[in-house]
């Protein structure tokens, strides 16, 4: 019988000692709430004008969070680390993190130039979630996709993949909140929003017009123009 | 066993000792039984390098170690038309064994629903020593190219997902990826290592060539010369062993009805407009028609191409033409001899590549 003790003990211990390590039993939770004209997106059915009066319907709006730190906390496992926003689907990042008071996010819209080229990868990177270019390897980092008819281009479309992770033509970028103070009691979640204001995607450091550029599939000139806009686009709602 | 479980618990103190014994052997043939079972792991199948080759510039199977069972996946799916959209198309539709894995007689190669591709589907071999995929490069690690031929809508014309999704209906197929990976699930990230460790285990390294470098074997007088005329004309871009150098280069070929630009279409730069990859001489006597748009139909065509070429009436071709290449028609004919001796018939009749005995 005395094995069955010991195997016991063990148990307790091996239980006790994982909840130790795995401390982190509360939640942050970041949403993505997402606005254009001071109305929250609705994807297809309604119209939006950029600042220059060009009215667009939006069909997509994709990009990819990586890299987070919370309080200079990082995160290296994937699911954790990589993650897709996708307005059709997930609007929503939850982090475990140990309770106390949390006061800087920051992350990489974007993925890290290694993940575009050592293969296959899995979860928010798979290539399945089609943000990945199948012929010049790469992440599309922002998708935006929908019509205007300011589009000059084949059946009035806008499609505007933002990406590139070669030297020269990166666009991912690091982008650092105040949260204010965010208290994370023991074993509950708290929950921070940021707001993406897509008005600033037309107009913020560069100005992009769907009549001049409704087409952006390559990394380059025109999507480096784009990119530099999105910090311009995120902001911390306020509580 | 439940009877010994209970008159275990039961502590009867007579029998104890004997029942103790018994349980331990019990639980430890279990427990060694159970042990076998997750130790059940795939036979590893590294990638031999042939003597005297250098090394593979990267580790294409650096976090993708070959093995038995994931190679036979990698096969099984490399012959499945199943995969495409309309079940017509698999990989083996462009890359054919006996054209050393490019399209036998096909300038271009079909694509589902009676499409065409856009350019001349390349010879597999020696993918290893590669440092970029498809003819202009684009694609930056072996594991990602088959998403491009899958979805594309001129050659498999799938979603990964539905590829995915027929794997997993597939009694045999998950059989195999537990083989493969220890778990039946089909993922993109299996589906695509299984494809890497087939094609990339596919070598080409026992042609006549092979042999004389290897001392088992000698050229024939015109076969001599042939390798002598190739060493002076054609080696610094078609660099042994493997016939390539992997670069990128402006061989003269017009602009062709696609507007296929090459290597610009990559990198975004005008001063790579034109460009492709150097492709490897090996089996070119079975791969043909040749360039990136099969625009060449045969050897002799080829090697005319480059004795018309001139530096002065076209700038943008590569430097390397500066110095014309001249050859007598007798010079020609020892060259194109030469060049045949690089087919490696084992490599076009090596089971290990063919066909899996049924497609599931």
């Amino acid at each position: 019988m005395k094995i069955f003790r010991t195997l016991f003990f063990v148990t307790v211990i091996f239980i006790t000692a994982v909840n130790i390590s795995f401390g982190q039993n509360s939640t942050l939770k970041i949403n993505f709430e997402h606005y254009a004209n001071g109305k929250k997106i609705v994807l297809s059915d309604s119209s939006y004008n950029n600042i220059f009066g060009e009215q667009y319907f939006i069909k997509k709006l994709r990009y990819y969070v990586s890299n987070l730190k919370v309080n200079g906390q990082a995160f290296t496992e994937d699911s954790l680390n990589y993650h897709l926003i996708d307005l059709a689907k997930s609007t929503s990042i939850k982090l475990p993190l140990t309770a106390g008071k949390y006061n800087k996010l920051v992350f990489m819209l974007g993925v890290d130039s290694s993940r575009n080229c050592s293969g296959i990868q899995q979860g928010a990177l798979d290539p399945a979630k089609d943000m990945f270019w199948t012929w010049n390897t790469g992440y599309v980092v922002f998708k935006l996709e929908g019509t205007s008819s300011s589009s000059n281009a084949d059946r009035n479309r806008i499609e505007h993949h933002v990406g590139g992770y070669r030297f020269g033509n990166n666009i991912s970028q690091f982008i650092t909140f105040n949260i204010g103070e965010v208290v994370l009691k023991p074993d509950s979640i708290s929950e921070i929003t940021i707001n993406v204001n897509l008005d600033r995607y037309w107009d913020a450091v560069n100005t992009i017009r769907i009549s001049e550029d409704p087409i952006c599939t390559l990394p380059g000139t025109l999507a480096k123009k784009i990119a530099a806009n999105f910090p311009a686009m995120f902001t911390v709602k306020p509580e | 066993m439940l009877q010994i479980f209970l008159q275990c618990l039961q502590l009867n103190p007579s029998k104890f000792i004997s029942i103790k014994l018994f349980t331990t052997i019990l639980f430890t043939f279990l427990f060694v039984f159970l042990c076998s079972l997750a130790i059940q792991k795939p036979t590893p199948l590294p990638l031999q390098i042939p003597k005297g080759w250098p090394k593979p510039p990267t580790d294409i199977f650096k976090n993708n170690k070959p093995t038995v069972e994931g190679f036979a996946l990698g096969r099984q799916l490399f012959y499945d038309g199943n995969l495409s959209s309309d079940g017509n198309i698999s990989c083996e539709s462009c890359h054919q064994q006996f054209a050393s894995f490019a399209t036998f007689d096909h300038d271009l190669s079909h694509g589902v629903n009676n499409t065409f591709s856009t350019r001349n589907a390349p010879a597999l071999f020696n993918l290893a020593w590669m440092e970029g995929y498809h003819w202009d490069g684009g694609i930056n690690h072996i594991e990602v190219q088959p998403v491009h031929p899958f979805t594309s809508p001129n050659e498999m014309g799938e979603t990964i997902e539905n590829v995915l999704a027929k794997l997993n209906s597939n009694a045999e197929y998950r059989s195999m990826f537990k083989a493969a990976f220890g778990d039946e699930e089909a993922t993109s990230e299996r589906l695509m290592k299984s494809l890497a460790q087939f094609t990339g285990s596919i070598v080409s390294s026992n042609s006549k060539y092979d042999k004389v470098m290897r001392g088992e074997d000698e050229f024939n007088n015109i076969e001599k010369k042939g390798y002598e005329l190739f060493k002076q004309n054609c080696s610094s871009c078609h660099k042994e062993p493997l016939f390539t150098d992997n670069s990128y280069r402006n061989n003269g070929m017009p602009l062709n009805r696609f507007n296929d630009v090459g290597r610009m279409l990559v990198t975004g730069r005008s001063s790579d407009s034109l460009k492709f990859k150097v492709p490897s001489l090996r089996n070119i006597q079975v791969s043909y028609p040749y360039m990136h748009d099969g625009s060449i139909f045969s050897v002799p065509q080829v090697v005319d191409h480059y004795l018309e070429l001139s530096f002065e009436n076209n700038p943008f071709i590569d430097t390397v033409f500066k110095r014309k290449i001249e050859l007598t028609p007798r010079q020609k004919n020892e060259l194109i001899y030469f060049l045949y001796a690089l087919t490696d018939s084992t490599l076009l009749k090596d089971e290990r590549f063919g066909p899996p005995k049924r497609i599931f």
